[in-house]
């Protein structure tokens, strides 16, 4: 059996992102001002990039506007 | 003896590792020389090594623990009883004055000298050459020693010449019917169990002197909760909640980060044996400074709290009692008040009155009897009478461990409103940690109740729960399943965190190709699907690297780089691979169209009237791109991309038909131009030699040439090099 080939891939390393079950939810983040603000750019219709050291304060906002976000790299 | 977990004895091998380091050479080989007493002196790489192997051979540390003087080797001991490896100076110093060995430094530093106490010091300190001077430069007092808990514990059964202070009482102050009280050990767990679970709602900051702010100090006093008595409470307690704030620092339940207390996982002790979590408790109690049984919160920014060594002593005094014998609380006060160098001073002067009595029955029934350290007897119109439990004498004379209380796991019911109602005698350290993870405690009493609500539920999945894990979790403890409804709620709540997720510091994987994409995901190196050729693992860790040949390697927080140059169409965008971040892919999507069809490696985007005209509706100006095209590209807008642009915006633009006059040089072309004779019938120049113009002129324009003899004939064929020509 051949060993499988190893396929050419670039890293981004340290990228703080939120993705969304759909596209309309997050069209209701980026409509709300005070997270809009934190959101770099729009990677796909559901997953848009934070500025890097803003995650606590999307967060924070997210959870103001009453979502339950599974934050991913962290255990308590 | 307790049983350390290798765990635990491998994090103090490794603290005083790090110390060793710290030692200057001299140093550490006077230390080794004295513990090891080898005949040859050992190499100086090989000195840490001797030293832990030391302290690793039980029998050469108990003939070393014989060897000291009569003050370290008690030094020692106080430290192996309290189960907590790490002292301040001042507290030890405070212990040996107090049993009579008021000799100061000396035994510490006689313990540092030997290599049986360590200093602690930051892993950025300066090097130690002399532990005196250390001393000074940590803050005498406040400086923090700690010793191996393997070779504290072997010192546990070393004679601390305390008293017996147990007397024949008389019939009298002895009850006729003696019943003693004995309790259940989990109030304490339940109520560090409920802070952590505050805290883990909301962080709490303190000040730079680690003190409470008052908003947390308030809302800590007035925690309905918290605040609740003892469900067998003996002596009532002040500052409930700030006890139980700083023991569950104390303890790990919560780490001290940045200025900010916030929630740990709780630890490897809290299983389903209560032994060891009280073991720690008992630890973490005899480091609690900022608490006092009778003023409540005392924070001290400056002195020694006496409360930690103090109440050390209480319990030691009744470990030096026969085993069946009852003491009063007032002997044991009388005896503090005597001989600890300083708790009489602390005392407020109600108290002090009566030499301290109510603060030693205040912290024996309060604190120490629910810990389950002691057992309590009450007397008809006198102070009850106490004496250590089986777990006391075990954690301070070295007894046999209790045995574990027969297990009752069915102890939850689980109600349809979503309560859980939690009997105590079920209750074990690990199941009160996992409840606390998920529901919010609501009483505790007898019976507990418990929450189920969604931001607990959140916080539970965040922990690393599953939903499954859960409702197991309630099924198995439960007298009864998880009410359909119930569970239902759960699923509901647990649906919706699904619905957005956050990474924090994710590593995103792009490949060449979206057929790139595709096998990875199937070969199991990214799981998640971000665009049609990025992918990222479920954790959002770097993925496999052994099946990924690396092409590029960006940093998010990096700043953009030029990565786009414009073809000489000035629409078509190529990217460079190699220097393209994240960002890119997000920004020009929004204004270009990929080019589909290219070979793998190369990534292109043209610009489209179409996608142009998006890029507007999308509220993205002339100037957003002209910027974009200036840091990415390194030019400004192509005009092409202007055109389209503004083209829409500009007049109707006009079609006119027009002859062209072609003038044999420039020279010529140029007088053509200035002489006014002819300019006047000149539309436009067009170029150096050609003129534009209007069909009507041409006579006029003719005749003018004339007269200077240049003759323009209108033919199409025809060229003459003396002769203008005209075109259409």
């Amino acid at each position: 059996m051949q060993p499988a080939i190893r396929l050419p891939a670039k890293l981004h390393r340290r990228v703080c992102l939120v993705l969304t079950e759909d596209a309309v939810l997050a069209e209701e983040l980026l409509a709300r001002k005070k997270l809009a603000v934190d959101v770099l750019g729009r990677l796909t219709d559901r997953a848009l990039l934070v500025r890097p050291g803003r995650v606590e304060a999307v967060l924070e906002e997210l959870r103001k506007m009453g979502h339950t976000p599974s934050v991913i790299g962290k255990s308590v | 003896m307790t049983v350390m977990s290798p765990s635990l004895r491998d994090t103090w091998i490794d603290r005083a590792s790090a110390t060793l380091e710290r030692y200057a050479e001299p140093l550490l080989r006077g230390v080794v020389t004295r513990l090891v007493k080898a005949r040859m002196p050992p190499p100086t790489e090989e000195l840490t090594d001797r030293l832990f192997a030391t302290l690793s051979n039980p029998p050469v540390v108990d003939r070393r623990i014989r060897e000291l003087p009569e003050a370290p080797r008690k030094l020692l001991a106080l430290i192996g009883l309290s189960h907590r490896p790490d002292w301040k100076v001042g507290h030890l110093i405070t212990l040996l004055a107090s049993i009579g060995h008021a000799e100061g430094f000396g035994p510490i530093l006689h313990l540092l000298q030997t290599g049986l106490l360590f200093p602690q010091v930051a892993p950025d300190a300066p090097e130690i050459t002399d532990f005196e001077a250390w001393l000074g430069s940590a803050g005498m007092l406040h400086a923090k020693v700690f010793a191996l808990p393997q070779v504290a514990g072997r010192a546990r059964g070393e004679p601390l010449g305390l008293p017996d202070l147990s007397q024949p009482l008389s019939d009298d102050a002895f009850p006729s019917s003696p019943v003693p009280r004995f309790a259940d050990g989990l109030d304490w767990p339940l109520r560090l169990a409920l802070v952590w679970q505050q805290v883990l709602t909301m962080p709490m900051r303190l000040t730079q002197a680690n003190t409470l702010f008052k908003r947390d100090l308030g809302r800590l006093q007035a925690d309905e909760v918290l605040t609740t008595p003892a469900a067998d409470q003996l002596a009532p307690l002040p500052d409930l909640g700030v006890l139980a704030v700083f023991w569950a620092h104390a303890t790990g339940l919560l780490t001290l980060k940045d200025g900010e207390l916030t929630a740990a996982p709780f630890p490897a002790s809290w299983g389903t044996n209560l032994t060891p979590t009280l073991t720690e408790l008992w630890a973490g109690l005899t480091a609690l400074e900022s608490w006092d049984p009778l003023i409540g919160y005392d924070p001290s920014e400056e002195s020694l709290s006496a409360t930690p060594s103090a109440f050390f002593l209480a319990l030691l005094l009744m470990s030096h009692s026969a085993e069946d014998q009852w003491v009063t609380p007032a002997a044991i006060a009388d005896w503090l008040w005597e001989h600890h160098p300083s708790w009489s001073g602390t005392i407020p002067t109600a108290a002090a009155a009566e030499r301290g009595h109510s603060g030693i029955e205040a912290f024996l029934l309060g604190v120490a009897y629910p810990l389950q350290l002691i057992e309590v007897l009450p007397c008809p119109d006198a102070s009850p009478l106490v004496r250590l439990t089986e777990l006391g004498w075990h954690l301070l004379r070295g007894g046999p461990a209790p045995t574990p209380a027969p297990a009752f796991p069915q102890t939850l019911l689980v109600q349809p409103n979503a309560e859980i109602l939690a009997y105590r005698q079920g209750l074990t350290p690990e199941l009160i940690g996992r409840l606390s993870r998920f529901a919010h405690w609501k009483i505790l009493g007898p019976a507990c109740t418990l929450e189920l609500t969604a931001d607990h539920t959140y916080y539970g999945l965040e922990s690393g729960l599953t939903l499954a894990g859960i409702i197991q979790t309630l099924n198995q403890h439960g007298m009864k399943p998880v009410p359909a409804a119930v569970a239902d709620l759960l699923q509901r709540w647990a649906n919706k965190r699904e619905r957005i997720s956050v990474f924090g510091s994710a590593t995103l994987v792009e490949f060449q190709t979206p057929a790139d994409l595709e096998a990875a995901i199937a070969r199991g190196i990214v799981s998640i699907r971000v665009t049609d050729r990025i992918g990222l693992t479920d954790d959002g860790r770097e993925p496999d690297f052994k099946q990924l040949r690396l092409i590029g390697n960006r940093d998010y927080e990096a700043k953009p780089q030029q990565c786009v140059s414009v073809e000489d169409d000035g629409l078509t965008l190529l990217i460079d691979s190699a220097l393209a971040d994240l960002l890119l892919e997000a920004e020009i999507v929004r204004f270009a169209d990929p080019i589909p069809g290219d070979p793998p490696g190369l990534r292109r985007f043209l610009l489209t009237p179409e996608s142009l005209s998006r890029a507007q509706a999308e509220g993205m100006s002339q100037d957003d791109l002209e910027a974009w095209f200036s840091a990415r590209a390194g030019c400004p807008l192509p005009p092409a991309a202007r055109l389209f642009l503004q083209g829409r915006t500009l007049h109707p633009w006009q079609s006119t038909p027009l002859l062209v006059v072609q003038a044999p040089s420039e020279e010529m072309g140029n007088g053509l131009y200035q002489w006014p004779a002819t300019r006047q019938w000149i539309t436009q120049r067009l170029g150096p030699t050609a003129f534009a113009i209007a069909p009507e002129q041409l006579p006029q324009l003719q005749a003018a040439l004339a007269e200077i003899g240049v003759t323009v004939t209108h033919s199409e064929a025809e060229h003459h090099p003396d002769r203008l020509i005209t075109s259409r």
